[in-house]
């Protein structure tokens, strides 16, 4: 990269910014990802240990290892990397759906590509500027919810059993993995609303899209079962073709994407005495079992380099209406 | 040094040929208005030589250098309705084009709100502007990092003839300053007042290229316009297509004609011989709008 798109990249960054945080979407987010979090948890752990503390339920100090479990500060900023990885949709995936909305869908409804590319023409810099501007964003807002929880944490440690006690090293890393692999989402992201030319029904895509994908391989999986033995599903046996088709849950978009948010989920229930391997059922899709971070990360490096290649693409060729 | 050239320059969107075979090329300092009726390619050209749409053929250069580019640095553009941030203010969508483009100094926001009589509106968000606050202010963003060659599609679209006027003049002062300027525009008297040379297409194909005055010559304009008051509006208009010229009704006895330059001296004379009583005779200059109407015909309507 010259220096002159290596300028030019720096200026996109600084204007998108510039623009982003301007929006009162951001704040808004930020507001209910850092604030109402903690704030239940803390209200909710102040409940349990006012009416359980110390009561025939307490027996063995169970209450306090819970609250140490989701109240104390390493037990907020715990619960700030996991619980947007256990709504439906993600918090995750909807930050990403509202900063692409801001940085890329706007763009289109606002018809301001004409103008950005008018101002900026070097368009590889604009999406390269565009995807930093938006991994940033997101940056604040992990990096806001790691620090806002566990100064919350703090606090509650002044009126709660808790201390500040926790494995921060690996509460820490796993936040700046997951940031890293929401960059495939923020691709994926990109690439929607470039490809079907609306910015409304990219971020609406992005949301559902993979999730519907995976939910019709389940359906076919299940209908597969069903069916009886044919020379065709016979030849698709022969060449392994089942082994690999069993085998694609563990490269499904979600699954690896939240890997390192669900990572920390398991010692948790284990905190709240599930013993460990144990058969979670359902839960244990949820968690994305089988799927280590190694492999999680692999994946979604893969995934973004695909929709990096085809969003640079489509940037670089598409006329600018 | 060319300002901007095209070759063969052409646009194809499936089975409709935007525009076919367009060559031209503008001098530094020049500034060229850009006529066609809707439909004629003028947007699309002009989209291509920033860089926005790819030709299917042909190419674009801008400063020597070949679209895109990083000549498209230099250029500053208006194409079709302008856009901006509607929850910024004026003076933010100018920083946030500054900061975008680089190496904008923070005044010169300033200069260019000034230029354009902005600087008190400038602090308001863009939803709340009318459609000429916006022109204003679109114009303002071209000229933020004072380019050497302005695309300017509709530039005075939505202004009331005060801010026409002031558009013009401000035109005119960037010209002066050998900024290269290629505008479309619907309103032919200011092209008028504004250019010294004219680009004409049609359907994608350029009609005409040259000085003004070469426009109204390429059309036959030897003519000149009157407009006749006589006392009756009916012999008038006989004894003009006695004469052979083709009179269209004006008012309630009235006509106008055009005229051959040299018959203009015995229109008078031939209709008093014809018994005609005429009370009234304005002779005007051919405008270029006649002049533009001949050249894409009865169907050509000015976009």
């Amino acid at each position: 990269m010259t220096g002159t798109m290596l300028a030019a990249v720096a200026n996109v960054v600084r204007a998108e910014l510039f623009k982003g945080f301007r929006k009162r979407r951001f704040y808004f987010l930020a507001g209910l990802y850092w604030v109402l979090l903690p704030a239940v948890a803390l209200i909710t752990a102040t409940v349990l240990d006012h009416n359980l503390g110390g009561s025939f339920a307490d027996q063995g100090g169970q209450i306090a290892q819970a609250l140490q479990g989701f109240a104390s500060p390493f037990g907020l900023a715990r619960l700030a990397l996991m619980a947007p990885a256990l709504m439906s949709p993600t918090g995750y995936i909807i930050a990403v759906a509202l900063f692409a909305g801001l940085f890329i869908g706007e763009e289109r409804t606002q018809r301001m590509w004409k103008t950005v590319f008018s101002v900026q023409p070097a368009r590889m810099a604009v999406l390269t500027g565009k995807v930093i501007a938006g991994m940033i964003v997101l940056a604040v807002l992990l990096g806001g919810a790691l620090i806002v929880g566990t100064l919350a944490g703090v606090l509650g440690t002044l009126f709660l059993p808790t201390t500040f006690a926790g494995p921060w090293g690996q509460v820490a890393g796993l936040f700046g993995l997951q940031w890293l692999q929401l960059l495939a989402a923020l691709l994926l992201a990109y690439l929607l609303v470039f490809l079907v030319r609306s910015g409304t029904l990219g971020i609406i895509l992005v949301i559902f899209l993979p999730a519907l994908l995976e939910g019709l391989y389940t359906v076919l999986n299940t209908l597969s079962v069903l069916r009886p033995l044919t020379r065709y599903n016979a030849v698709f046996q022969a060449l392994r073709l089942r082994q690999a088709w069993q085998a694609l849950p563990h490269y499904f978009f979600n699954a690896n994407l939240y890997a390192p948010a669900r990572h920390l989920l398991q010692p948790f229930l284990q905190s709240t005495g599930t013993p460990q391997g144990a058969d979670l059922g359902p839960l244990g899709n949820l968690l994305g079992q089988g799927i280590t971070l190694p492999h999680a990360a692999a994946v979604m490096a893969g995934y973004a380099v695909v929709f990096a290649a085809a969003t640079a693409w489509l940037v670089a060729r598409r006329d600018v209406e | 040094m060319t300002a901007i050239a095209a070759a063969g320059l052409t646009k194809r969107y499936g089975r409709v040929l935007a525009v076919d075979g367009l060559s031209f090329s503008i001098e530094p300092g020049e500034i060229v208005g850009f006529l066609g009726p809707n439909g004629a390619g003028k947007t699309t050209t002009l989209r291509m030589l920033a860089g926005l749409v790819r030709p299917s053929r042909g190419g674009c250069r801008l400063l020597d250098r070949r679209v895109p580019g990083p000549s498209l640095r230099e250029v500053g553009t208006m194409i079709e309705e302008p856009s901006f941030y509607p929850y910024l203010s004026g003076r933010a969508n100018l920083r946030h084009a500054a900061i975008l483009h680089g190496g904008v100094p923070e005044r010169r926001l300033d200069e260019v709100l000034e230029f354009v009589r902005m600087e008190r509106a400038a602090d308001k968000r863009v939803r709340a502007y009318s459609q000429g606050m916006r022109q204003r202010l679109a114009l303002a963003r071209a000229l933020l990092w004072k380019p050497k060659v302005l695309l300017l599609d509709e530039p005075t679209n939505g202004l009331d003839p005060a801010g026409i006027a002031e558009v013009r003049a401000a035109l005119k002062t960037v010209a002066v300053q050998g900024v290269t300027v290629l505008i479309s525009s619907h309103i032919l008297p200011e092209i008028e007042k504004l250019v010294e040379r004219i680009l004409a297409v049609d359907k994608g194909s350029l009609r005409f290229d040259g000085p003004l005055q070469g426009l109204l010559g390429a059309v036959g304009v030897n003519t000149v316009s009157y407009e006749l008051e006589a006392i009756d509006g009916r012999a008038l208009l006989d004894a003009l297509a006695d004469m052979g010229l083709e009179p269209s009704p004006h008012g309630d006895a009235g006509a106008r004609v055009a005229v051959p330059e040299a018959r203009a001296p015995e229109l008078l004379s031939g209709l008093a011989s014809k018994g005609v009583k005429v009370l009234e005779a304005r002779r005007g200059a051919v405008s270029l709008e006649d002049a533009y109407l001949r050249l894409v015909g009865a169907e050509g309507r000015p976009s």
